[in-house]
């Protein structure tokens, strides 16, 4: 799949991190040539062309959301959401740790697109190494005359602002990182208004993804019909996957949409270690429903995915083996939630806690068998109620784990201790991440 | 489900629970069924801010929508179908519940607000039987902590409804409350730990849907049921705030806010709020005096006390004349009273000697308190003429900041000595400006008023008086120069200052005193020197002090918790008042006590001073009145057409 | 004939020689049945401190209104009851009283019983008011429970968990409550008898009738 390696075909060349690396690759071309071959509008509409869909989780085309933006409503503000905490999910991270300058160049073209002379990169606190890398690119990419006033001569100004969290997974909640970046307590908003009416400092705002962002310099440069006809046809372009848990070779491989799953896994990643079969797998990281090995077979296509019961959401796969205590893995997933609950709406904030007691003390086999009922009743009524997707996908892995491996459930009902694994602690799988 | 009604203009047209209701465009779906007598259960919402939406109680069954949605946050549309009594509904309901049970910890019983509480009623109403939760595993936060010397916070009761931080970014813009971690350990805190500093705490605990925020003066001092609940007007300032007088054992236990979208808008300030438990004071005047000339103190009864005050009244009015008395009542009188004061100076005492305070204030007119409060918010501009109305009248500044963040008035802090001539370049173009003064800067408010309309604009004014009501005593002719309803008083007599000067002077020699203790507080030498000339000294009054130890003819009177009657505030807005407590004294209302008088004194027809006797009496002299009625405001423009 | 009246004094002789049923009281005290509701019983804890949290759900449930609670706050260094709140003052109109015991079942920390006690005749109606310290229980406890706990009464009532041997509390007041019996109730002393000196009390306020 060499030819469609867009976003990492050079990752591992030399300097690749540096201005000049970049450029030698032929890196800011796409800036150059955005300002040269479309007006505003033109590439908006090149995006809305290309079908490229928010690499985020969420699947949202991206020259749509682009559109929604009020006509004559200035300032506007673009911010890139690099505040990657979704549990197995690290592509991002990849993505600047390996090239800096595409984001940066991505967050440039966007910001001519839609006419901001702001740009904010929010990256997650954890990400400190990267934090810095970026200040370094875009102190670099200012010095060239890449941002700022005038950039390149076209008139344009931007300035590329990078702004670190404090380590909180609702920021990544696009009204919630635009309350962090404005200095609040990191906490969703009420929707409506969206973002692209009432956003950063009140004014219209697109919040979008790394990944998304690393694409636009291709498709400045090689067109939205050309993006168009990779992938299929609701999923265009590639992705990058981050593939983790009991496989051979974890890591980012990107891969065009489309193929099938197992190519993922059995070509790329090395099939499952130690020789063992597979169990299940989580692919879009740890907000989505379980899938089975029945399941291989499905192409990496957001619908497909969707039609089987799961999404592909921020393209993090999780594999699990055979080994694997489902019970375990929920009780792990549903701590994280709990933890990173934002006490905002009642449901997520009193339900991920006791969501949590139950897994708790299911998984320590001193649960009651009437209180699994207790369990998918209490996610029943936090599934869809609460005020943001956080709340709702904190339930998600537990009631399909739940429907999928009910006798499991069912085992640990009083058993006293784990019966999958013997009371012997497999790899911390959720902590991998 | 029938069809919705077709459209019209601006307005939307859907059916709740197979009811069909009409709604202005842009209306809550809470809002629009309550409209049609729907009851949701809310937390985080209030009527009077932005909604949030993170209780998740109010969730509804919409038609066509896969997800239940916050009717407190959700704006209806055309043919919305809406099912709030759905299983869907009722499940989400009881979830939500058991979810708040939760870590709310189990001390109704001693919380004070057991018994009025949102939480206990819809578990009652909506909520499971029992939890489904170990007890054991409860999150538990400390517990009575004091947030001001007049606040205590619960965090463990806390449901973390954002209302009181909301309060504070909303409706004070104080940001005093933040809430601090996340998650399931989110508390209500304030920044720093530092205590609280607002002028508004106490409406902390009345918008708190549940006990965590509890005032610390009534803490623990009675049940809701056990409070016997009088509909009141806060007298602390002229403001008119709306409150309930919430008593027992003959005690006030505390002043709770009653909505009056026209006057206070639910709010109440510290200062009026807490001044509740300083009307159980039992350092009270109890019993008719009379004091003869050698110092001597006589107990009487009231009949016998009025006729000793008519008879040394009289007395004395037959060697001078009527105008050797002096009639002095307080903006602490109702507007009742006051009348029947002025009524009986003017045609009984035959004197014109008579006021309300002791500053000068002539030539009032109707124009000075013509701004309504809640007209305030339909300016273009606001001129606030120093600090005084908003320390006269506290609950304006709310009122301001309302009209200045939610309707874009511009509001205008200016120096109470500005001149005109910059405030009308600092306001600009404008369709109508309000001034606000208080009554001491009368004459600069007037100045600006009139360089604001020279520009062209329209201009309303605002006067805080002072005093409870002193509006009213101005409205009812407690004025050297003028007679009820702002009617020029014909001979002019003196003013408060003049008359004391007079009795020191020799030239009064008789004063009749109606709650005036207030007002001529702190006064010293003046007063002290004209009580003790003047030869015959009447005071009608409720505490004991320099008037009663003075007072040749002493008469207990009835505090502003224990009469009925009329107060006006200064937006010239009447409203009724009822006795909260029953009187400390069993001498009868001051209203009998004035008849009395006027009877002993040899007048004809004053009646026994029934108050609707009265109020029927003081509507017929004073039209504006009689249009008011209860709550609504004396328009005196009405009155002259 | 002379057969019928032998038979009547027959009777009359045995009658003379059995055993009176007549009960000598008030000389004699007759135990009352052990779910009796007579006068009211204000309850301890084993550690002193008041059940009592003043919640005044006894005088919320009450059919006749008869109990009248004016609460107030712990002082947290001398509480007089465990939490927050305490009841500065507990009045039951004795004559008003239907000894229905709603007051009981409504209490939520079990502090209020109706006790054994009937002999509630007085010769003035305001004495028939009982105030606290008339209803409340005395505390034997004391002396074992500052040799366990060395803080002091009440310093924390969960450390007190495990009940004291010996006599209860209840067993106690029932003594004390003969006693009290015979003595003839309403001398000032009756309702301090067996407080200890040190049992953390309130200052009362004066006695006012139920408002």
């Amino acid at each position: 799949m060499a030819e469609y390696k867009l976003l990492t075909q050079h990752i591992g060349a030399d300097g690749l991190q540096t201005r000049a690396g970049y450029e030698r690759l032929g890196g800011y071309q796409g800036l150059r040539e955005v300002f040269r071959r479309f007006t505003p509008e033109q590439f908006i509409e090149q995006v809305k062309l290309s079908g490229l869909r928010g690499r985020g989780g969420a699947g949202f085309p991206t020259g749509t959301k682009w559109s929604f933006l009020p006509k004559d409503v200035f300032p506007r503000y673009l911010c890139c959401n690099a505040d990657e905490s979704e549990p197995a999910c690290f592509k991002d991270r990849y993505l600047i740790d390996e090239n800096p300058h595409q984001l940066i160049e991505g967050v440039l073209i966007a910001a001519y697109a839609l006419q901001v002379h702001h740009a904010f990169i929010y990256i997650r606190g954890e990400y400190h190494d990267q934090r810095l890398l970026l200040e370094r690119c875009v102190e670099e990419a200012g010095g060239a005359g890449y941002i700022g006033r005038n950039i390149l001569g076209s008139g344009f100004d931007c300035e590329v602002i990078v702004h670190g969290g404090a380590g909180a997974y609702i920021c990544g909640e696009e009204t919630a990182l635009i309350d962090s970046l404005e200095g609040y307590r990191g906490q969703p908003r009420l929707k409506p208004p969206f973002p692209a009416l009432k956003g950063l400092y009140g004014k219209p705002t697109v919040v979008n993804n790394v990944e998304t962002l690393s694409n636009l310099p291709h498709i400045v440069l090689r067109g939205g019909d050309w993006f168009k006809g990779i992938g299929t046809e609701r999923s265009t372009g590639t992705r990058v996957w981050c593939v983790s848990g009991h496989i051979e070779r974890p890591g980012c491989y990107e891969m065009e949409n489309g193929r099938p799953i197992r190519e993922l896994l059995e070509e790329e990643a090395g099939g499952v270690w130690q020789g063992r079969r597979l169990k299940a797998f989580q692919p879009g990281g740890g907000s989505m429903q379980v899938l089975l090995p029945e399941h291989l077979d499905l192409p990496l296509d957001m619908d497909a995915v969707m039609k089987a019961g799961s999404s592909l959401g921020a393209g993090a796969m999780m594999f699990m083996d055979e080994t694997t205590c489902m019970v375990n893995v929920s009780m792990r997933l549903v701590d994280f939630y709990h933890h990173e609950s934002c006490g905002k709406c009642v449901p997520c904030r009193e339900g991920t806690y006791f969501e949590s007691d139950l897994m708790h003390r299911l998984e320590a086999g001193t649960c009651k068998p009437e209180e699994l009922a207790t369990l998918s009743d209490i996610c029943d009524n936090m599934n869809g109620k609460c005020f943001c997707p956080l709340g709702d996908t904190a339930t998600w892995f537990v009631m399909s784990a739940y429907q999928a491996f009910r006798e499991e459930f069912e085992a640990h009902c009083g058993a006293g201790g784990c019966p999958v694994r013997g009371g012997a602690r497999t790899a911390a799988l959720v902590g991998a991440s | 489900m029938t069809a919705a009604p077709p459209p019209g203009d601006g307005q939307v047209g859907l059916v709740i629970d197979g009811r069909e209701v009409r709604v202005p465009k842009g209306t809550l779906l809470l809002d629009a069924a309550s409209e049609v007598g729907i009851h949701i259960p809310i937390y985080c919402a209030h009527p009077k801010m932005d909604p949030v939406a993170v209780c998740r109680m109010c969730l509804v069954q919409v038609e066509k929508l896969p997800k239940l949605q916050p009717a407190c946050a959700t704006v209806v549309s055309e043919g919305m179908v809406v099912d709030t009594q759905s299983d869907a509904t009722a499940k989400a309901r009881e979830g939500m519940l058991e979810f708040l049970l939760l870590n709310h910890p189990l001390d109704c019983p001693v919380c004070d607000r057991g018994g009025e509480c949102d939480l206990q009623d819809f578990a009652f109403r909506y909520g499971p039987d029992t939890s489904r939760f170990p007890i054991t595993e409860k999150v538990h936060f400390d517990k009575a902590v004091p947030l001001s010397d007049k606040i205590e916070l619960d965090q463990e009761r806390c449901i973390l409804c954002w209302r009181c931080v909301r309060y504070y970014d909303e409706i004070t813009g104080e940001k005093e409350i933040v809430l601090q971690q996340r998650g399931v350990h989110t508390a209500v805190a304030t920044f720093d730990g530092q205590p609280l500093r607002s002028d508004y705490q106490g409406n902390l605990p009345e918008i708190c849907p549940v006990g965590a925020l509890t005032h610390r003066q009534y803490r623990f001092k009675a049940r809701p049921w056990d409070l016997i609940r009088t509909k009141g007007v806060c007298p602390e300032c002229s403001y008119g705030c709306n409150v309930f007088v919430d008593s027992r054992d003959f005690e006030v236990k505390r002043f709770a806010s009653r909505d009056n979208p026209m006057v206070d808008d639910m709010w109440l300030c510290d200062r009026g709020r807490y001044s509740a438990t300083s009307w159980n004071s039992t350092s009270r005047l109890r019993r008719p005096l009379v004091r003869d000339a050698a110092g001597g103190v006589r107990d009487v009864g009231v009949a016998d006390a009025v006729k000793e005050a008519a008879r040394r009244l009289l007395a004395v009015s037959e060697r001078g004349g009527g105008e050797v008395i002096g009639v002095l009542g307080s903006p602490d009188c109702t507007n009742e009273e006051a009348w029947l004061l002025q009524r009986l100076a003017r045609e009984v005492l035959r004197t014109p000697h008579i006021d309300h305070q002791l500053a000068e204030m002539l030539r009032l007119g109707p124009a000075e308190h013509a701004l309504g409060i809640a007209e305030i918010e339909s300016c273009t501009a606001v001129v606030v003429l120093g600090p005084e109305p908003e320390v006269n009248a506290p609950v304006l500044t709310l009122r301001l900041h309302k009209a200045a963040t939610k309707r874009g008035v511009a509001v205008h802090r200016v120096a109470a000595n500005a001149e005109p001539r910059d405030i009308t370049a600092r306001v600009g173009d404008a369709r109508l400006v309000g001034v606000v003064a208080d009554e001491t800067n009368r004459a600069r408010a007037a100045a600006v008023a009139s360089a604001l309309a020279g520009g062209g604009t329209a201009v309303k004014r605002m006067t805080v008086t002072r005093g409870g009501n002193g509006r009213g005593v101005k409205d009812m002719g407690l004025l050297p120069d003028l007679a009820p309803g702002y009617r020029p008083a014909v001979p002019a007599g003196m003013g408060g200052r003049a008359i004391l000067e007079s009795a020191t002077s020799g030239s009064i020699q008789a004063l009749l005193l109606l709650h005036a203790g207030g007002v001529l507080a702190g006064l010293g030498a003046l007063v002290e020197s004209a009580l003790r000339i003047a030869k015959v000294v009447v005071v009608i009054d409720t505490k004991p002090g320099v008037l009663a130890d003075a007072a040749t003819v002493l008469i207990p009177g009835h505090s502003l918790m224990e009469k009925q009657g009329s107060v006006t505030n200064l937006e010239g807005r009447v409203q009724r008042i009822r006795a909260a407590l029953p009187p400390a004294t069993s001498v009868p209302s001051e209203l009998r006590v004035l008849s009395m008088l006027a009877g002993a004194l040899g007048a004809e027809g004053w009646g026994s001073g029934d108050l609707m006797e009265v109020h029927r009496a003081l509507a017929a002299d004073v039209p504006a009145y009689a249009a008011a009625g209860n709550g609504g405001r004396a328009r005196w423009e009405v009155a002259a057409a | 004939m002379f057969k019928e009246i032998a038979k009547g004094m027959a009777f009359t002789l045995k009658q003379m020689l059995s055993k009176p049923i007549t009960l000598q009281w008030p000389e004699e005290q007759k135990p009352s049945p052990p779910r009796h509701r007579g006068r009211h019983i204000l309850h301890r804890y084993d550690n002193g401190l008041e059940k009592c949290i003043g919640c005044e759900l006894c005088a919320a449930a009450c059919p006749v209104g008869c109990i009248y609670v004016g609460s107030a706050e712990n002082d947290p260094a001398h509480p007089v009851s465990p939490g927050e709140r305490y009841a500065e003052r507990y009045e039951i109109n004795l004559m008003r009283c239907i000894y229905c015991g709603y007051c009981a079942e409504a209490c939520p920390t079990e502090a209020i019983t109706l006790g054994p006690r009937y002999e509630l005749a007085d010769y003035r109606r305001e004495r028939l008011v009982a105030t606290k310290e008339d209803l409340l229980e005395a505390w034997p406890g004391f002396e074992k429970s500052l040799a366990d706990n060395p803080r002091g009464a009440g310093a924390d009532q969960r450390e007190q968990a495990g009940r004291a041997p010996g006599v209860s509390p209840r067993v106690a007041w029932e003594d004390r409550e003969g006693a009290v019996g015979q003595a003839g109730r309403g001398s000032p002393a009756a309702g301090q008898e067996g407080l200890a000196p040190h049992v953390p009390t309130v200052a009362t306020p004066p006695k006012r009738n139920p408002g």
